[in-house]
């Protein structure tokens, strides 16, 4: 069994690594962007759309379709390494009419950077962008919580379906600012809808093979999911 | 040796005369063969009943916190013959739910009130097990009472140990004057859709607005 992880030292790609310090006195905006963000412009061109620094943080604003390659480059290239995906996220601005923007938080040990990438999507049609779960596999649950709550559909992801919300959950995506705050059903209509929930719903083999766990499991265990078996009982 | 009645059966407020005789200390000596006491059954089954109580806690959120310093040396519920939590309904007396319910839950402790066995008894635990509390929102449920019967509500956000020890004590209280005869407090009554005072969830809803009522609130969206 080849090791499962490998171990990565915090800040060991930058020269003379020290501790990290707390950065002080940062401007609220217009500070010293990330410098991913010009490898980003140089590479990629005009995928990138604005960069923003706020507090010292870099925001990267891309084009929706190049958002994968542009994940994955900046995860497999050696001058970035950001080997940690934070949270994949989604923001819904207060006026209407803006676009609703889908975040990724990036990490990058090694050079102890932070880079936020931020695709905008118009509202109107289809709410639809690129996965990143063929880079990160950590991006499995927080997509399907982006999906579940705003109603972003990640393209490639495998098992995109709710994770807070029940399955049969028909009320529609509850951070979306046009949701009310008590749902859209009465109460009674609400808690009978949820008392009609399955609670024997439990994870499915997809859902086992998909985690890589199934071929983890003890052998009994295999042979009894095999045949149909439900887990946990 | 003699008849004797537990003090607390007496009924002190309408017969004080008696219930001053019947507090009279009935003298007994334990090498002598005649000693003998009798009691009502139900009594006796409550008071074991009411001293060995099994809580099933199903705890959610910050009140389980309080719950457990309640079980713990400081409080210690053992005091009370709550000395052993129960995991498993089954083998449960009383489900504690302490913090709240999610709709998603919702069919969870529905099942676990199902699979525990009678007699059962159920605490309410925080203004959110009770009322949803502060979470008037799409994902509460609105109080754990719109889906399973409780018999105590403990009041706070969260309650004290104290709070839950007195609830718990107010409990032991229901379970002691429970009678063995009263078939209604043990069965399980589901709405009879066909009786004239049934009055169907929609109807309510409609009924209490714009007012509201503590499980069906108004809307506050279009």
């Amino acid at each position: 069994m080849t090791a499962p992880f490998a171990v990565v030292t915090p800040g060991s790609a930058l020269p003379g690594a020290t501790a990290p310090a707390t950065p002080k006195n940062l401007p609220h905006t217009g500070g010293e962007p990330n410098p991913s963000a010009e490898a980003l412009r140089a590479r990629f061109g005009g995928a990138v759309e604005r960069v923003d620094v706020v507090w010292g943080e870099t925001t990267v604003y891309v084009q929706g379709n190049r958002v994968l390659e542009i994940v994955r480059w900046l995860h497999d290239d050696p001058t970035q390494q950001y080997d940690y995906l934070s949270d994949v996220t989604a923001v819904e601005q207060r006026d209407l009419d803006q676009p609703l923007e889908v975040v990724w938080h990036l990490r990058s040990l090694p050079f102890r950077r932070f880079l936020r990438l931020k695709v905008r999507i118009p509202k109107g049609g289809r709410l639809e962008v690129d996965s990143v779960w063929p880079v990160y596999k950590g991006a499995d649950w927080l997509e399907r919580e982006a999906y579940d709550m705003f109603g972003i559909n990640l393209r490639g992801h495998p098992d995109l379906r709710r994770i807070l919300m029940w399955e049969s959950f028909k009320e529609g995506y509850p951070l979306r600012k046009d949701f009310p705050l008590r749902g859209r059903f009465s109460r009674s209509e609400q808690l009978r809808q949820a008392l009609d929930q399955d609670p024997e719903a439990r994870y499915s083999m997809e859902e086992l093979s998909v985690a890589d766990a199934f071929a983890d499991l003890p052998p009994d265990m295999r042979e009894r999911l095999a045949t149909g078996e439900k887990t946990g009982e | 040796m003699g008849l004797s009645r537990h003090p607390s059966l007496a009924d002190t407020q309408t017969l004080p005369a008696r219930a001053t005789a019947e507090r009279q200390v009935v003298s007994y000596d334990p090498k002598s063969q005649e000693g003998w006491v009798t009691t009502r059954l139900d009594f006796l089954v409550n008071w074991g009943r009411a001293n060995s109580l099994w809580p099933m806690p199903f705890g959610t959120a910050c009140c389980a916190i309080e719950f457990m310093a309640t079980a713990a040396s400081h409080y210690d519920l053992a005091r009370f013959g709550m000395e052993r939590m129960s995991f498993s309904p089954r083998q449960a007396d009383v489900l504690i739910c302490a913090g709240r319910v999610p709709f998603k839950l919702a069919p969870i402790i529905r099942r676990i009130w199902q699979q525990m066995p009678q007699p059962k008894w159920c605490i309410s635990m925080g203004a959110c097990a009770s009322s949803g509390g502060m979470f008037d929102n799409y994902a509460v449920v609105q109080g754990i009472d719109t889906i399973i019967p409780v018999d105590v509500y403990v009041p706070g956000c969260p309650p004290r140990p104290e709070g839950l020890l007195y609830g718990i004590r107010m409990l032991q209280e229901k379970v002691k004057n429970e009678r063995g005869a009263d078939k209604r407090v043990r069965d399980e009554m589901e709405p009879d859709p066909n009786s004239k005072l049934y009055i169907p969830p929609d109807m309510i809803d409609e009924l209490s607005e714009p007012f509201g009522n503590s499980v069906h609130q108004t809307r506050s969206a279009p």
